[in-house]
């Protein structure tokens, strides 16, 4: 089941590197918030207990209904162009999805014969974190690189649930609490960048003098 | 081979062969509904092809035997493919180990012809149209061969009866394994059938199509081989799509035919609600579109290479 969840999460990447629409980014956002927390019920199906439901809970809280709403909200006070404008082409940028992701398979295929992982969360989980870089790295909108983040901050969920079958629920929850204080900082920043720039987009930042 | 499974196989050829028509005619009906209106009736593709058959057909001066040829080529290529597939439990007429290689290529055969005669024309508009095929077909044929070969290194045979046969439902992956495999080979089978987000076939004298443009200067019999020859292709790529789902009706032959009604329903349906929905993509745009499927396709090999 475990893997059956992470390739539906691989999908989301590839769907991810061939959208040009940002609010597609936010969809695939929320989906992935969808996929973790039943990633996390799952376990507790045969043995149920209310405390361990407390992070799924406000897993789903925050990540599918409070940051692609605030996003959504964003992108609708400060009127951003709903495309999200690479700086390369989407065929290129899909190409180089696939190599990495083929690279990060079999290099975790390498690790699981020495160290104790599966193979198939832990690579969908660090490829989200790649991907979560390139995206980064290949795309000119702000928002977008919130997203991108975001994306990366997923895969490293994905992958700790690989690693360690159960971290201590309290450090998941905090680290759920700066993703949330993190995106919440992004949009006062944005905020604030366009009462004094007109365009979101980090070549305008780069212009920036003092 | 006994007497039964090669009346089997003849009788899976013969509803491939009488059903085409009808399968296309449903998704245009279905996409009439959607799109509020009533439409042509389901037989429609029928009396267009009986039409087609009563009219003369007329070769421009210009072209050389390659115009008269390929036609027929295109038929025979698409129905040797046809009788490489296996419907229900029957088995088909050809098979043997390593037909799906035969099977890419034989249509790859029919698309070459095609494409020969498009330009032995000498019109510059439907050398267009060939350069066009000729392009997408690069990036639509490692589709099929990273999905069909993911399949075939899974289960170890290389024929595509014995393919669908020896996968069990006993391992939760096949499940993913479905959807992925499905959305590769939906993908596949709109861009080689030029359907809606790769290619319009609505579009007549525009310079947006890709399909349609090759035969335009065909007529008669000629065109009446093409437009067949397209239906069947729709069709064999629907029945490769629900060979998918017949281990969800292990060794039990009713139950197999009424899952291939089944899924030729969904899919028509599905068809039918992707073209309205979508409007047909810029021509830059496509070959990613079809790499996002071959993307899959790798995926899809990933997976069962490493989680033996």
């Amino acid at each position: 089941m475990e893997n059956v969840l992470s390739i539906l999460f691989c999908l989301s990447l590839f769907y991810l590197s061939v959208t040009s629409r940002v609010k597609a980014y936010v969809t695939v956002l929320q989906m992935q918030g969808i996929l973790l927390t039943v990633l996390l019920v799952f376990p507790f199906i045969n043995h149920f207990s209310a405390y361990a439901l407390i992070l799924p809970a406000s897993l789903f809280i925050i990540k599918v209904i409070f940051i692609p709403r605030y996003i959504n909200k964003i992108i609708l006070d400060l009127d951003i162009k709903r495309t999200i404008e690479p700086t390369i082409q989407q065929f290129t940028f899909l190409l180089l999805v696939v190599f990495v992701m083929t690279a990060i398979f079999i290099t975790s295929h390498v690790l699981s014969k020495s160290t104790d992982i599966e193979t198939i969360p832990f690579a969908s989980g660090f490829s989200a974190v790649v991907v979560g870089i390139i995206v980064i790295i290949f795309r000119k909108k702000l928002i977008v690189h919130v997203v991108g983040f975001l994306v990366l901050e997923n895969g490293i969920f994905l992958f700790g649930t690989s690693v360690a079958s159960a971290l201590p629920v309290m450090i998941e929850i905090g680290m759920l609490l700066d993703i949330f204080v993190v995106v919440f900082l992004m949009g006062i920043a944005l905020n604030k960048i366009s009462s004094t720039l007109s365009g979101f987009e980090v070549t305008a930042l780069g212009r920036l003098k003092d | 081979m006994d007497l039964i499974s090669f009346v089997q196989g003849i009788l899976s050829l013969l509803v491939i062969l009488s059903f085409s028509p009808m399968f296309a005619g449903l998704v245009n009906k279905q996409k009439a509904i959607f799109t509020g209106r009533i439409g042509a009736p389901i037989l429609q593709p029928y009396y267009e092809l009986k039409r087609l058959l009563r009219k003369e057909s007329i070769n421009a001066n210009s072209s050389s035997f390659i115009s008269k040829l390929s036609p027929v080529i295109n038929m025979v290529a698409v129905i040797i493919a046809a009788a490489m597939l296996p419907i229900g439990f029957a088995r088909p007429i050809i098979s043997f180990e390593g037909d799906i290689i035969l099977f890419a290529y034989v249509l790859g055969l029919a698309r070459f012809f095609q494409i020969l005669a498009a330009m032995d024309i000498g019109s510059s508009f439907e050398g267009m149209g060939a350069a066009r095929e000729a392009t997408f077909a690069v990036f639509a044929e490692p589709i099929f061969f990273f999905t069909l070969g993911g399949i075939a290194f899974i289960s170890g045979f290389t024929s595509m009866y014995a393919i669908y046969h020896s996968v069990r439902l006993d391992n939760v992956s096949y499940i993913v394994f479905i959807i992925v495999c499905t959305i590769s080979v939906f993908i596949l089978a709109v861009s080689e059938c030029s359907r809606m987000p790769v290619d319009d076939p609505n579009t007549h004298l525009e310079l947006t199509m890709i399909h349609e443009v090759m035969i335009l200067d065909n007529s008669g019999v000629d065109l009446y081989l093409y437009q067949y020859s397209s239906y069947i292709k729709l069709f064999i790529y629907a029945i490769l799509e629900t060979s998918f789902f017949y281990p969800f009706g292990v060794q039990n032959f009713t139950l197999a035919i009424v899952i291939f009604a089944v899924v030729i329903l969904i899919l028509s349906a599905s068809l039918a609600i992707v073209e309205t929905i979508t409007s047909r993509f810029k021509m830059k745009n496509i070959p990613q579109y079809l790499l996002f499927a071959t993307a899959i396709g790798v995926l899809n090999l990933l997976i069962y290479t490493f989680t033996k």
